[in-house]
């Protein structure tokens, strides 16, 4: 099997069932469709995964941005409560149009519950292990483009800017239309690997500096784990220069272990296929994807990982002075 | 043609019709070359329209150091052709548009035909496109890297490093270049008395003309207030200078300025070759640290508070390092600098063995561990160990996270 099918039979495991993804929509746009009318709501504007075509099966959720107009809500936007009451006033409205026993527009949502910076709206029973819910969050729009957000456990509004990271992606797929799915590939390997721990938004950004514009999938992907392990030891931080860290308490160094595990297995991957050993190229992707990555249709042959040795260290007959020169 | 018999080489300076020259052709050779002053030799060459066959002709006679009759020759050439002098052979450029190559020359004589080497100067294809795309020229260009000490080990790690092809190099030294570093650094006499800085850019400006130099005669640790936001700028600092404190300077403000630094320098009298590389990861340590994670190993003294003057070639402070382990120490250190940056970029090629190499350069037998390397040209790579706790460079409430 040649490489690049086995990438294309991978991509369809990882990608989002398509009746999924159009139930999925289906919900966001009843959404959009109860809120956007409402008086004093300038628009409402889809965010996430979702938005940015990066979602896995199962979609669990949704996220909207609903934006106000200003005039409407002079009291928000300040520190103190007013936080905490736009994000009320908002999961009052969810329910008035949506509710499931008296909406006006759909009888869908059967329970609202305010998080720190979002109401999150349940479409599920909420008992049910992962419920589908859509994430709702307030938004007032500043004079430089950007979003102010309430932060209820902070009683306070913070500025961020979802749009961008949503630009920033759609902007790299026209350059290169395998992008977003190579994305999914990554936020799936993020998900499938034993110990790694770090949240999906911190790899999508990482995707977004550290994936390349390459001729394959296989050689952007090796690229990517190099670069990502070396990147990830400065911090993720949110690209639009708002929110700082996107994960403050990721473990770097494991992260940056795994990441160059894998960096490990796709060159050697790469090499294999350079050396037109195709069989041997789809093993250690599958050894790096797991068993649902195809397998190998010949013999498959062992990748040996690297292994370092550290310098014995023995009592000293004479130091060192350390005196540059030169 | 302009002829110079000393090397046997001539360069075509214009073409005309008999006696009137009617395109003068510029070879933009550097000062210094000798065609630039060579003596002119007008009507001393043809200028040919011919059969493409010639220039299959000339490939073939180089290849296999055969000649053609000049009777064979003749045939091949189209309109033009002017019998050669008696007394010796005539220089004779042949053109074919289109064809590959595109240009012959030859030497004609009443007998025979001679080729000639031949190479047409001022091409736009060459510089550092001709290395793609096998080498990430686009990743280099767009990076800016700074060198802190342009001693011998600094300036030889600048020069790998633009031969490497980074875009931009921000020079930093205080020092003018005196008659006793003439041994050892690859700057000459043409630049004596000068900052080391000054003679630097303009040697690598005439040697790698696509690299930006930014030449800054500053001085690392009192200077250190203009450093620090230059460092912002850029993607990593090499520092080859001497001494302790400076080192330790430069330690601290590229951690601040969250970028790697690779610090390059010899050891003891020359026995060792040092290149020690500083990621700004909250796990890795600063300089201070690693010393204090050897000395607590017991190989090496912790950084001494005072600096040892270095050897001036005097009887009482002789010089120990010579000028080839010197460039060897830059050439690794410039090595490990752009392998930094391209193993960030994602090229797994480069990723290094450790950050910490000691090379042996002239062991003495009783050099301890880690050092203790037998044979010159014995490395050994080494990690850096985590910030020690309460380092003032490495402290995560006063240093970057
Ligand atoms: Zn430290």
């Amino acid at each position: 099997m040649q490489v690049s099918t086995a990438f294309g039979q991978f991509q369809t495991i990882v990608n989002a069932d398509p009746s999924s993804v159009a139930e999925a929509r289906r919900r966001r746009n009843l959404f959009r469709d109860a809120l956007q009318p409402l008086r004093d709501v300038v628009s409402v504007i889809p965010s996430g995964s979702l938005a940015r075509a990066t979602q896995l099966d199962p979609i669990h959720d949704v996220d909207l941005l609903v934006e106000f107009v200003p005039a409407e809500h002079p009291e928000w936007g300040s520190p103190g409560g007013s936080a905490d009451d736009a994000l009320t006033y908002l999961a009052g409205q969810v329910m008035r149009t949506l509710g499931a026993t008296s909406g006006t527009v759909a009888n869908e949502v059967r329970l609202t519950s305010k998080r720190n910076h979002v109401v999150k709206c349940f479409l599920d029973d909420p008992e049910a292990e992962d419920p589908f819910a859509v994430e709702v969050a307030v938004a007032l729009r500043q004079s430089d483009g950007s979003l102010l957000l309430p932060e209820r456990y902070n009683s306070r509004w913070i500025t961020a800017d979802p749009e961008y990271l949503i630009s920033q992606v759609a902007g790299r797929q026209q350059t290169w239309s395998d992008f977003v799915p190579l994305v999914r590939v990554l936020k799936w390997w993020r998900t499938n690997s034993a110990g790694l721990d770090m949240k999906s938004l911190a790899m999508e950004v990482l995707a977004l500096r550290c994936l390349p514009v390459q001729n394959t999938r296989a050689a952007a992907l090796a690229q990517f784990f190099t670069a990502a392990a070396t990147e990830v030891m400065y911090g993720v931080f949110d690209p639009a220069g708002h929110c700082g860290e996107i994960q403050p308490d990721l473990d770097r160094d494991a992260t940056r272990s795994k990441l160059l595990e894998a960096a490990e297995l796709a060159n050697e991957a790469l090499d294999a296929e350079t050396a037109q050993d195709a069989d041997k190229a789809v093993a250690l992707w599958t050894q790096l994807f797991g068993a649902e990555f195809p397998q190998p249709s010949g013999q498959q042959s062992a990748a040996k990982p690297a292994s370092a040795v550290a310098a014995t260290l023995i009592a000293p007959r004479r130091r060192i002075r350390d005196i540059p020169q030169g | 043609m302009a002829v110079s018999s000393a090397d046997r080489l001539a360069g075509i300076v214009g073409v005309g019709e008999r006696d009137t020259l009617m395109f003068p052709t510029a070879l933009n050779l550097p000062a210094g070359h000798p065609l630039n002053v060579a003596d002119i030799e007008p009507r001393s060459g043809i200028w040919h329209r011919g059969d493409p066959a010639l220039q299959t002709a000339w490939l073939d006679c180089r290849m296999r150091s055969a000649v053609l009759s000049t009777d064979g020759f003749r045939r091949l050439v189209t309109d033009g052709w002017i019998n050669p002098p008696a007394n010796r052979a005539r220089f004779t450029l042949i053109y074919t548009p289109g064809e590959t190559p595109g240009y012959s020359a030859w030497w004609v004589g009443q007998q025979e035909a001679q080729p000639a080497d031949l190479e047409v100067s001022g091409r736009p294809d060459l510089g550092w496109a001709q290395l793609e795309p096998g080498w990430p020229v686009n990743v280099l260009r767009a990076m800016r890297v700074a060198v802190i000490g342009v001693g011998s080990i600094g300036a030889a790690a600048a020069e790998v490093l633009a031969g490497y092809g980074i875009g931009t190099l921000a020079l930093v030294d205080p020092d003018r270049l005196l008659s006793h570093n003439l041994i050892r650094h690859p700057l000459t006499a043409r630049d004596l008395g000068r900052t080391k800085v000054a003679g630097l850019a303009d040697h690598l400006r005439r040697t790698w003309p696509e690299t930006a130099v930014e030449p800054l005669a500053l001085d690392a640790v009192v200077d250190a207030d203009r450093i620090r936001p230059m460092l912002k700028e850029c993607a990593l600092v090499v520092c080859a200078a001497d001494g302790v404190t400076p080192r330790r300077v430069v330690s601290h403000l590229a951690r601040h300025a969250r970028i790697p630094a690779v610090l390059a320098c010899v050891l003891e009298d020359g026995e060792i070759g040092e290149v020690l590389r500083l990621q700004p990861w909250p796990s890795r340590g600063c300089l201070t640290c690693q010393r204090e994670h050897l000395a607590g190993s017991g190989g090496f003294d912790p950084e001494p508070a005072l600096d040892a003057p270095y050897g001036l070639g005097s009887d009482d402070r002789p010089m120990t390092a010579v000028a080839g382990d010197l460039h060897l120490v830059g050439t690794l250190a410039a090595k490990s600098a752009v392998a930094t940056l391209l193993e960030r970029a994602g090229h797994h090629d480069q990723i290094l063995p450790g950050d910490h190499l000691l090379l042996a350069l002239r062991p003495r037998t009783d050099l301890p561990p880690p050092a203790d390397l037998r044979r010159t040209g014995d490395q050994r790579w080494l990690q850096v160990g985590p910030p020690v706790p309460g380092c003032p460079t490495c402290d995560p409430d006063t240093g970057p996270r």
